[in-house]
């Protein structure tokens, strides 16, 4: 089960402070976004923005990243 | 059905009856072939090079075709000009995938290129496709197309996608095979976005992209790679103009992201083989690059098992340069 939305891990991932390792394309593609937008814009708004994007991503493709959320859920 | 079942490299009359037979296709294929198709719920682009069972070819009077699986529960063709581009991971469905053809050089090619990442939707819905081309010796003369068979449409500046919606226990995944690595060199930064450049900064110091080549002696056969979190994603060379001083790719650059030039790689079919030797299952769609095709004598030789069109630019949720793209429908359940 993923932690909902307003977990800390979110804004953890969202922000670079808790990495996260894959062989999948689709999340690294979606972490390396996540550092390009993280380095423009460090507000506030934006960490939670990032977050939920983060969130909304592994919710939509769970079953496809199981590692991944393993990561998330240690 | 999986790329590598039965022969997808189909004459014009076979692809013709299974149009009208009422199939949703993913066509590749040269101009001349794809104008002999009747309208019908597809969509294609032109490309001339193909990857087959029997290996690397070049045919202008065949279709690769690619299937809708008959599961798939909503299929529909749209196209997408410029200022409509944007919305296009929004009119993905919400379950499914697109498939999606650009015209190589055009403002929508350009323009996908350089926004996708940005634009509302990506990477929440998977789009997958390539980038079309002509016969390399055709460059400059011809023009790369995409056609709409819904509404036989033949477009050059416009991208044509299919979106595809499948059921509740299936799930389309991307994935990519690249074969090059960074080498152990300086990092490359440039300070924006784009296909034609010429200052950088490389290893810190501001630099001129096209002489740092020429003066260490750099091969524009093999890429510069950069590190998203652990996946390699590559930028092309196309053209380095030592007297103009400026160096054009095959997709942009991006600020804020760490360059390097590649290892090279001398045995592209080996490294195929060796990185697709351990899947254990095939990919739905696979496509590759020309640069690979070209660089690595491909011609008579497989990559893998993968089959599919030889393209000019790869689109895994973004566009790729001198990789392969593969799409699996998972089942989940």
């Amino acid at each position: 089960m993923l932690p909902d939305a307003s977990h800390p891990v979110w804004e953890l991932i969202a922000t670079g402070e808790r990495p996260l390792e894959s062989r999948k394309p689709t999340v690294n593609l979606l972490i390396h976004s996540n550092k390009l937008s993280y380095e423009r814009d460090q507000s506030p708004a934006n960490v939670r923005q990032i977050a939920e994007k983060t969130h909304h991503f592994f919710s939509q493709y769970e079953v496809l990243f199981p590692a991944e959320i393993a990561q998330i859920l240690r | 059905m999986p790329a590598t079942i039965s022969d997808p490299l189909q004459t014009i009359s076979e692809v013709q009856a299974a149009i009208a037979a009422g199939e949703r296709l993913f066509l590749a294929g040269s101009r001349s072939a794809l104008s002999q198709l009747p309208m019908g719920n597809w969509v294609g682009g032109t490309i001339s090079y193909f990857m087959t069972g029997e290996g690397g070819l070049q045919a202008e009077d065949r279709v690769f075709v690619t299937r809708i699986p008959a599961f798939a529960i909503n299929v529909w063709a749209e196209d997408y000009g410029p200022q409509e581009l944007a919305r296009i991971y929004r009119d993905a469905p919400a379950h499914g995938f697109t498939f999606i053809v650009l015209p190589a050089g055009t403002h929508v090619h350009r323009l996908f290129a350089e926004q996708a990442p940005s634009f509302d939707g990506f990477l929440m819905r998977p789009v997958v496709g390539w980038v079309t081309g002509v016969p390399v010796d055709r460059i400059g003369l011809d023009s790369p197309a995409v056609f709409n068979g819904r509404t036989g449409a033949v477009l050059e500046d416009r991208c044509a996608a299919l979106h595809v919606q499948l059921p509740p226990n299936k799930m389309a995944d991307l994935d990519i095979v690249n074969i090059f690595e960074s080498a152990d060199g300086e990092v490359a930064r440039f300070d924006e976005t784009g296909f034609h450049v010429s200052q950088c900064r490389i290893g810190g110091k501001p630099a001129n992209l096209a002489d740092y080549i020429c003066e260490n002696g750099i091969s524009t056969e093999f890429p510069l790679v950069a590190d998203y979190n652990g996946t390699s994603i590559n930028v092309s060379f196309q053209k380095n103009d030592p007297v103009a001083r400026t160096v054009d790719l095959f997709a942009p650059v991006f600020p804020g992201v760490d360059y390097r030039f590649a290892k090279p790689v001398e045995d592209y079919e080996g490294a195929f083989a060796r990185q697709i030797a351990a899947e254990d299952c095939e990919p739905y769609f696979a496509c590759n690059c020309i640069l690979n095709y070209l660089y690595g004598h491909l011609e008579g030789k497989k990559t893998g098992c993968i089959t599919g069109p030889i393209t000019f630019g790869e689109i895994a949720h973004q566009l790729l340069n001198q990789t392969m793209v593969r799409l699996y429908l998972r089942d989940i359940g």
